[in-house]
């Protein structure tokens, strides 16, 4: 898998409700998905991927559903509701803000002070 | 938070659902990634193997699965269920002691909570309860409600503040059946009633716009649920059908709801007429203003106007109304009782019932809920000796890591499923209890009926009782238990040292056991005393051997003339029954709420009238023979006491002192204050007898023979007999019955009978209190035999070495009972002097003795010790026989 980063606490829920955000997915499929688009840098640990779509469908922000697999096998796919849409735009525009300032607090060069 | 729950809801509900889901898809991912790794080039074993590895542990993984939906705490609770089942089989005995205590307490709380739900907080099945109110008048406690008409047809006039106003006028009726005439409880009701009350029906209409003033205009009758069910078997043809009430016909239009069983609390009227019927047989009563008959009048106050604003209009009507001249007199004579207007609350109903059995109720409360803090001591003995037993697998899971607040509610499981099973058992008890008391109810001549099936206020008190005993009684133990030492608990199984804060908490509970043991004893001995006292109290008459019965023949069209000729044929068929020794007929007898008291011509300010009344009865000679009343002096009337003669009369001895003070009375005359013409000769002097009931004095009596007074349509036959007087009961009745076939006869009852009716109340408590009281004893003594067997086994070592080091066997023995007798002695003395202090809350229920009775509470503290010596004793001797090697070697 190459270089890969741990995650940080708190932004696997984000990396879930992105993944099921583009199309449902089953949770083997959202491992892989994760993988794809973060371009294989981030190692989702397989055993807090399924407390977390159980916790997330608790909270009604992923919905889930029995369907066939890609390779004729029945699987649950789990598919972002209306709630997960919103708080998973919540969580991108806190992101991006966190992001941003400790971005810009990191580049900070020593004339700057 | 409700998409969680209804989630929650349906993994619990449908748990081999999600279990089975969750393996699927688990497998579906080892699946998918294994052909993966295969296609990648892995070989399929190798695959196998690096898929399990890349997952991790599936099990852990599926418990953090269960924790993220909420069902951890769920199976933590099923798993502490079964552990709590199993501990409980394990040990029957102490599971069978624990659950039968709570549930005599559950259940005497629930059986006494049911009544007091009944009698205290039911609020009437009626469309806004609240607006109603009773317009009754007086300034005192003790508001009246008695009326007469005029006095409703002012208040009717108030339509500015109030939206209706109605009345209504308890009765019995005539009815006549197939099988002949029977009584039915009844109502008069002005013609707005039922639509001023609101009375859900089940059939037809009830009364909204019939004229009162039309006399026999409305010849129509509701009739209850209880009597459609009883009569007419529930045909829906019931509307219309005739009813023959006191000799008119009437037709049914409606039928009331089943909840609703009437104003009045106890009792269950079942034919509602228009006062329009009445008039017919009672041609003044509508302008009648010197009659005031226990009518109460309701109003229903409009919205929008306050309950003071209605009372101020009520109360400008009512004393216009008392100032007119015709009302005077009875505001001269009684102006406490009729000064100002008063604005009772009806969404309970009348307070009689209320009145009568508010402050027993509550009495009873207390003790029930002092039973269960007794029988939950218990409880907690009994779990913290238990608790004591299990200290090394306690310590041993504290040890591993297992967590004080996970033991704890494994503790609190437990004690919650102890309580529930006792609540359960105590619901049973309960339901038996509350008709076993309802029965007691019914022997009275008008007995008290209450709904008391179980209502949901009563499942929430007995629901909340249960909790708060499991969850407050198991924390005491709980907490105890899971507090260690732990390195003695490991290495011998049990704290053997000293006085170990859990020995203490077991005294400290006996302690405080006998302390509310002795209150609920001293408040029973206290309430059994009064009964004792009014039982054998000197009424001033014999009535071991009389036989009772009333004929009534009001409203059965039976004149007045012809009534006397039918009562002296009955006595003299009456006198011929083998086994009759006397009979006599009265319009009163003693111990019996019908009475009639007359003011007498006697000087003095028109307030202080009621102290000089005297109670009237008009008797056949023989009354104070037959009753056994003494004659003092003078003579029995006899049949020379005719209509066209002087006037005669017996007086009692009250009345004389009264009448005539120091002066003899002996053919004296005296008169009423209503008739001063009229004058009687005092022609004998018998002793003073109790009318009303035990508890009220003597009153002053004038007896006048019948044949000089107007014959009663209600009229009493007394039988003096030789045997049981039960046993002539049926004779009494057929010989009656084949002397008239219209009168009703009614209320056939040894004097013996009526004075224990007399006596419901204190009956009733002296029974319960004294069945609690036993209860107590019962439950104080399993307390104390347990804590202090546990002390035996708890010492059996240091008593074997100091046995091995030349004890004595009776030293043993005096030194185990002693501690037992000591810490009793503390336990009495706290509940004597709390006992002190709250019985004076009991005083208006005792009779004949304070309640501060020295001898009672003496009684009651030297019983309760001796059943702590008998409790004390057996455990103590036990100790006495500890074999000292034995008990060494078994360490």
């Amino acid at each position: 898998m190459g270089k890969s980063a741990d995650l940080l606490p708190g932004t696997l829920d984000m990396l879930i409700l992105k993944a099921v955000s583009l199309k449902p997915l089953h949770g083997y499929g959202v491992l892989l998905r994760i993988s794809q688009i973060s371009g294989n840098a981030l190692d989702i640990p397989q055993g807090s991927l399924y407390p977390a779509l159980y916790r997330l469908e608790h909270q009604g922000l992923i919905a889930a559903e029995w369907g066939e697999s890609e390779n004729k096998r029945k699987a649950k796919f789990y598919s972002l509701t209306a709630a997960g849409r919103r708080r998973l735009r919540e969580e991108t525009e806190g992101w991006n803000r966190l992001a941003t300032a400790i971005a810009s607090a990191l580049n900070t060069t020593p004339d700057e002070v | 938070m409700m998409s969680q729950f209804r989630s929650w809801w349906s993994a619990a509900t449908r748990r081999t659902r999600f279990e089975d889901e969750m393996r699927a898809e688990m497998e579906f991912h080892l699946q998918a990634r294994v052909d993966d790794l295969i296609a990648s080039g892995v070989a399929p074993a190798a695959a196998q193997r690096q898929a399990r590895m890349e997952f991790g542990t599936t099990d852990a993984i599926k418990d953090d699965c269960r924790q993220s939906r909420g069902l951890r705490f769920l199976d933590t609770t099923v798993e502490d269920l079964r552990f709590a089942w199993r501990m409980m089989r394990k040990t029957p005995g102490f599971t069978a002691a624990a659950i039968i205590s709570l549930a005599l307490g559950i259940g005497a709380n629930t059986a006494i909570f049911t009544l007091v739900d009944a009698v205290l907080f039911r609020t009437l099945p009626l469309p806004d309860p609240g607006g109603l109110y009773f317009l009754a008048h007086g300034n005192g406690d003790n508001p009246g409600t008695s009326s007469n008409y005029p006095l409703f047809e002012r208040y009717a006039a108030l339509t500015e503040v109030f939206d209706g106003v109605a009345a209504y006028n308890t009765n019995g009726l005539k009815v006549s059946t197939a099988d002949g005439i029977e009584s039915v409880d009844s109502l008069w009701v002005t013609g707005n009633f039922h639509a001023v009350v609101g009375v859900p029906m089940a059939l037809g209409r009830g009364f909204a716009a019939e004229r009162d003033r039309d006399a026999g205009g409305s010849m129509i009758a509701v009739i209850s649920d209880h009597y459609w069910a009883s009569r007419f078997n529930r045909a829906p043809d019931v509307l219309g059908q005739p009813l023959v009430v006191n000799g008119h016909t009437v037709s049914i239009v409606g039928v009331t709801a089943p909840e609703f069983t009437g104003l009045q609390p106890g009792t269950r009227p079942d034919i509602t007429l228009p006062l329009s019927i009445r008039v017919l047989d009672e041609k003044e009563f509508f302008d009648a203003h010197d009659t005031w008959t226990s009518m109460p009048i309701l109003a229903r106050v409009k919205s929008g106007v306050s309950a003071s604003q209605a009372l101020a209009a009520a109360d400008v009507a009512f004393r216009q109304y008392m100032s007119e001249k015709e009302n005077n007199w009875i505001l001269q004579r009684s102006p406490e009782a009729f000064s100002a207007a008063r604005l009772l609350p009806a969404a309970r109903g009348s307070n009689s019932l209320r009145q009568r059995y508010a402050m027993p109720l509550i009495v009873m409360m207390a003790m029930v809920a002092l039973i269960l803090l007794i029988a939950a001591a218990n409880v907690v003995n009994l779990m913290l000796v238990r608790g004591a037993a299990r200290s090394r697998e306690v310590a041993i899971r504290l040890c591993v890591g297992g967590g004080r607040s996970r033991l704890i509610r494994q503790f609190l499981t437990e004690s919650l499923l102890l309580s529930v099973c006792g609540a359960l058992v105590g619901f049973v008890i309960a339901m038996w209890g509350t008709s076993a008391i309802m029965a007691f109810f019914g022997t009275m001549e008008a007995p008290i009926r209450l709904d008391v099936t179980a209502n949901t206020r009563v499942l929430a008190f007995t629901t909340g009782v249960t909790l708060i005993t499991g969850l407050l009684f198991g924390l005491i133990p709980a907490m105890k238990s899971t507090r260690l030492d732990l390195t003695p608990a490991l290495k011998d199984g049990g704290g053997r040292t000293g006085a170990s804060p859990r020995w203490i908490t077991g005294q400290a509970l006996v302690v405080s056991q006998l302390a509310l043991g002795v209150i609920v004893i001293a408040v029973a001995a206290l309430l059994a005393r009064s009964l004792y006292n009014l039982k054998t109290l000197d009424a001033g008459f014999q009535g071991e051997r009389v036989l009772v019965f009333t004929l009534d023949s009001y409203g059965t069209g039976l004149e007045a003339e012809r009534r006397r000729a039918v009562y002296t044929e009955l006595l003299d068929r009456l006198r011929t029954l083998p086994g009759v020794i006397r009979v006599a007929a009265s319009r009163s007898v003693p111990i019996h709420t019908s009475g009639n008291a007359r003011a007498l011509n006697l000087p003095g300010p028109p307030e202080t009238m009621s102290q000089r009344s005297a109670f009237t009865n008009f008797v056949t000679p023989g009354y104070f023979d037959t009753f056994g009343i003494r004659i003092v002096r003078g003579r029995d009337f006899n049949d020379g006491d005719r209509k066209d003669g002087i006037r005669v009369a017996v007086i009692n001895q009250a009345l004389a002192k009264l009448y005539f003070g120091e002066r003899d009375a002996m053919d004296q005359t005296f008169s009423f204050w209503a008739e001063p013409e009229i004058t009687y000769t005092v022609i004998g002097i018998v002793e003073n007898t109790h009318q009303m009931n035990l508890r009220e004095p003597a009153p002053a009596a004038v007896y006048t023979p019948l044949a000089q007074s107007e014959a009663s349509p209600w009229m009493n036959f007394a039988l003096r007999t030789a045997q049981d007087p039960a046993a002539l009961a049926s004779a009494a009745t057929a010989t009656a019955r084949a002397v008239t076939k219209i009168a009703v006869i009614r209320y056939v009852r040894t004097m013996e009978q009526q004075v224990n009716a007399s006596l419901i109340r204190e009956r009733l408590l002296a029974a319960l209190s004294v069945a609690f009281a036993v209860l107590a004893l019962i439950l104080v003594a399993v307390g104390l035999y347990g804590v202090m067997s546990y002390t035996v086994s708890r010492r059996g070592r240091e008593i074997g070495i100091r046995m091995a080091l030349g004890a004595r066997r009776g030293n043993v023995l005096w030194q185990v009972l002693r501690q037992t007798l000591i810490v009793s002695a503390i336990g009495i003395a706290i509940g004597v002097m709390a006992s002190l202090l709250s019985t004076k809350y009991l005083s208006a229920l005792l009779f004949g003795l304070s309640e501060r009775d020295p001898a009672t509470i003496a009684g009651v503290a030297t019983a309760l010790l001796l059943t702590a010596a008998v409790a004390g004793f057996f455990p103590a001797r036990r100790a006495a026989t500890i074999d000292p090697v034995r008990a060494i070697k078994t360490e």
